[in-house]
């Protein structure tokens, strides 16, 4: 497991064990992402279709951009309402590659309006260190 | 203005909102690791002074900005720590999220006990 952080990007990964296709649509079906991300969904996976999650009281807007099952997918993120991150101003890029029979998932957020993310290397070795344990 | 309010420290919201506008996270890039004048930071714009100017004020108030004075000539600078809420949050936010979603899937797809074919 590795975490790279450049300016305006986070990169996150996580092994599951399970392949690809159980995976993905953790991503795309509304039922099954409301299991790990905000309580409620609205989800069109298909280029230029909605991507909208509610999380408590912040609200995910975006569209899904790529939708290539079971590898790989790209959605637009932002926080609208309170003129927040503009729904389309950061996207996020997720690959499922198999491993064996279990799935490395890496996740990029790009475009972050941060311009110094690097600070927080270490806050972020610490945190995988912790997932690296719980995963076991 | 008159009055030079500085907040210490800002809520993720008002930074977020001041962050939401390309064009001031461009001035921000400008002034990451140098102190710059207004009008050095407007040049690089094709936006009118007054535009820039105003893309400023909003940094300021969001508290993003370090504002001095050097003769006639104000100079900007990125205020580092006011990131810091903003970063907090990104940056627990996906870790966090995948470890919850290998959870949920490895929880509802257990893996069966190895079968040699």
């Amino acid at each position: 497991m590795t975490a790279e952080i450049r300016n305006d990007v986070i990169v996150a990964t996580e092994h599951i064990k399970a392949p690809p296709e159980v995976v993905f649509p953790y991503f795309t079906d509304p039922a099954l992402i409301v299991t790990w991300i905000g309580d409620r969904a609205e989800l069109d996976p298909q280029p230029g279709g909605v991507f909208s999650l509610d999380m408590g009281e912040v609200v995910a807007r975006g569209a899904y951009l790529i939708v290539e099952p079971p590898y790989r997918v790209v959605f637009s993120w932002g926080i609208p309402g309170s003129d927040a991150l503009p729904p389309a101003g950061s996207t996020v890029e997720v690959t499922l590659t198999p491993e064996g029979d279990d799935t490395m998932v890496v996740l990029t957020h790009r475009g972050l309006p941060s311009t110094h993310i690097g600070s927080h290397r270490a806050g972020w070795e610490h945190r995988l260190g912790r997932l690296r344990v719980a995963a076991g | 203005m008159a009055e030079r309010k500085q907040p210490t420290h800002a809520a993720p919201d008002a930074v977020l909102r001041a962050l939401a506008d390309p064009h001031r996270r461009q001035i921000l890039r400008l002034v990451q690791h140098t102190e710059l004048p207004a009008g050095q930071i407007a040049a690089s714009f094709t936006l009118t002074q007054q535009a820039v100017s105003q893309h400023i004020g909003v940094l300021k108030q969001a508290g993003l900005l370090t504002e001095r004075r050097e003769g006639t000539r104000r100079l900007y600078a990125l205020r580092h720590e006011s990131l810091e809420p903003v970063r907090e949050l990104l940056s627990e936010f996906w870790p966090d999220a995948l470890s919850r979603l290998k959870k949920a899937v490895e929880t509802a797809h257990p893996r069966p006990p190895k079968r040699q074919p």
